[in-house]
């Protein structure tokens, strides 16, 4: 996959980048609008990463540039601004989905396959990892062809590992992921641990391997090494 | 009460207080002015005879013409003193149809008077009718009446239609203003007048307007620039975090340091958002309203927290019927959640969380610590309990969203239950 970092924030676009580049991922960056406009407009890319604050330019217009040449890629907008009409505004021109910062490295990763998967196999819903086999329009998961029964959080779970797999996701990830800000009112993460023991517990009892593992007691790790 | 009802109550009580004393005074000048010219008439008629006795030294015949009468008595002398009285006129006439005498009393005025005439001593009285005086008296009065009543009419319409026409200017500014709005880009149309007064109006609103929203726009970008200057730092120390995690092997220290960074960043995080929520909650900078149901928010809500009711053990109760509000969907999300959160919080292990939902309130009540909470300190910024995870801001957050749409929020203690009742 190809992907476009435009962040004029280097400490950010570097972290980015290396999250990345992994697994024949090809990561491009640019941190001003000038070169963001030229890279967009001499080469396609599967996603393209836009913050909106740049200097020189706005990724508003950036945004604009790309749809009114009707270029196919999947856009994710990432701000700090979170006010309402920006949201709507950046998703009215156009983009794909919206990711107000901070956010999690793995929750990036997650929406920027969701958009890619949106955009490369509209026709094959089917998602395949080993004998793992997902269909995201059904939202079913299949193990070597029989069905695993899981809950919505589950679900939402092995997406998350999938998107991320081979990296340590944190459990404070994790956490916001499923259950967004409430997040903070929970004593300890301890029913992140339940929900990932009832998943793991139906994958390997439907004849999957064990791909998740616990990382340092901080977080956890989908793998297949 | 409105203006003009005020305005018309004043001047028509004033104008017919006024009429009324003017009517009275004029009534007695005129009295006193006739009653005079008919004293002078006795006065003349006394002195006719007067005349005629010193002239004849006998009294003179007595005979009834131009309504008057004359009479003499013989008195004790010295016995009568002169003076001038009201009295009744007995009148009467031959009625030609019916050939018989007819009496008839009027009012009159006497005077009475003596005189000396061939050594006796006699009581003179006469008298004249004061009919024609009354019935002036009777024209003069329904005169006034009616100009009054004229003159009433006369103002209320001037009044009613004057006035309305004046004002109008000023109900146009009126509406004008309710249709503001701070965020649009619309200005306020200037109502053509050439009254100064409205004119001053105008310009003021004028004046006012543009500057609200100037400080609106200001305000608007100085809460998107803060917002960003301080959200970039914190990103870049969340994604190093992330990426820190994936460099392998981590002592069981280090991996403590890292999560107890990751808690501040999510709590600096979430303080700052909160922080600049509030600010644009404060100065109304989050606008849209929708017609949404809290019903089913608050029912997605719970299902969104129902593993941390299962974490603490708590019992949660919903009742509710179908409530719409016209509100933001955003605001009532946030307000909604800080509420739950709240007493999740500041709950015990194994406590309850009732909500009940009705036309006229939400209320949420919590178990938690057995002591009623200090309700003036409640909804200040930062004040939480000691134990609090949260930023302190939540239910100053509640209470400016409840302000902002109109509603009432309120804390009670009672039977160890913790009750916010939120009434629409």
């Amino acid at each position: 996959m190809k992907i476009l970092i435009i962040e004029d924030e280097k400490g950010l676009r570097e972290s980015i980048e290396e999250y990345f580049t992994e697994a024949g991922n090809i990561c491009e960056t640019a941190s001003t609008y000038a070169e963001a406009i030229s890279k967009v407009s001499l080469y396609r890319y599967d996603c393209i990463l836009l913050d909106i604050t740049l200097p020189g330019g706005t990724g508003i217009d950036i945004l604009k540039a790309i749809k009114e040449k009707d270029h196919p890629d999947g856009i994710l907008i990432i701000s700090a601004k979170n006010s309402l009409d920006d949201r709507l505004e950046g998703l009215d021109l156009g983009a794909d989905d919206y990711l107000v910062k901070p956010f999690h490295l793995s929750e990036l990763r997650a929406r920027v396959m969701a958009i890619i998967r949106r955009k490369n196999f509209s026709g094959n819903n089917l998602l395949q990892f080993h004998e793992l086999t997902i269909d995201l329009l059904a939202k079913s998961v299949k193990v070597k062809n029989q069905a695993v029964k899981l809950t919505r959080k589950e679900y939402a779970l092995l997406l998350y590992f999938i998107a991320n797999k081979g990296k340590v996701v944190s459990k404070n990830a994790i956490a916001e992921h499923l259950w967004g800000d409430g997040i903070d009112m929970a004593n300890n993460f301890d029913f992140i641990y339940s929900h990932i023991k009832n998943l793991r517990k139906k994958l390997i009892e439907g004849g999957c391997g064990d791909y998740i593992h616990a990382s340092y007691g901080m977080g956890y790790k989908f793998t297949d090494q | 009460m409105k203006l003009l009802a005020r305005y018309n109550r004043v001047t028509l009580v004033t104008s017919v207080v006024m009429m009324l004393v003017t009517g009275i005074i004029y009534y007695y000048a005129i009295n006193l002015i006739l009653i005079d010219d008919i004293d002078k008439d006795l006065e003349v008629e006394e002195n006719e005879i007067f005349e005629y006795v010193a002239k004849n030294n006998q009294l003179p015949q007595v005979f009834e013409s131009n309504d008057q009468q004359i009479s003499f008595w013989a008195a004790a002398p010295g016995s009568v003193k002169r003076s001038y009285i009201d009295t009744v006129y007995k009148k009467s006439e031959v009625r030609r149809r019916h050939r018989r005498r007819h009496e008839e009393y009027e009012s009159g005025r006497a005077l009475i008077s003596s005189i000396s005439a061939g050594g006796k001593y006699y009581r003179i009285a006469i008298v004249k009718s004061t009919v024609e005086t009354e019935d002036l008296l009777k024209i003069i009065f329904g005169i006034t009446i009616g100009v009054i009543l004229l003159l009433l009419l006369a103002l209320f319409t001037a009044n009613r239609l004057l006035l309305n026409r004046l004002w109008q200017p000023f109900h146009n500014l009126l509406k004008e203003l309710r249709s503001f709005s701070i965020s649009d880009n619309k200005t306020i149309p200037q109502p053509d007048t050439n009254i100064d007064e409205f004119k001053e109006l105008n310009q003021a609103v004028a004046a006012m307007s543009s500057k609200v929203k100037k400080d609106y726009k200001e305000l608007k970008t100085f809460t998107e620039n803060a917002s960003h200057e301080l959200l970039t730092p914190i990103a870049v120390i969340n994604s190093k975090l992330d990426s820190l995690l994936q460099t392998e092997d981590f002592s069981q220290q280090q991996s403590k340091l890292l999560n107890d960074l990751y808690t501040s960043v999510s709590r600096l995080t979430r303080l700052n958002q909160s922080l600049l929520l509030l600010v644009k909650i404060e100065n109304r900078l989050v606008d849209g309203d929708e017609e949404i149901d809290l019903k089913p928010i608050i029912e997605e809500l719970l299902a969104q927290f129902e593993e941390i009711f299962n974490d603490k053990d708590l019992k949660v109760s919903f009742t509710g019927i179908d409530k719409k509000l016209k509100a933001n969907r955003y605001l009532v999300d946030v307000l909604l959640n800080n509420l739950l959160s709240n007493a999740i919080r500041h709950n015990i292990i194994g406590g309850q969380i009732v909500i009940g939902l009705t036309a006229e309130k939400l209320t949420i009540r919590n178990t938690g610590d057995d002591a009623p909470l200090q309700s003036d300190l409640l909804f200040k910024r930062f004040q939480k309990s000691s134990s609090s995870e949260g930023s302190g801001l939540g239910l100053t957050i509640a209470q400016q969203i409840c302000e902002n749409l109109g509603f009432s929020l309120n804390y009670r203690f009672s039977n160890g239950f913790h009750t916010f009742t939120m009434t629409f």
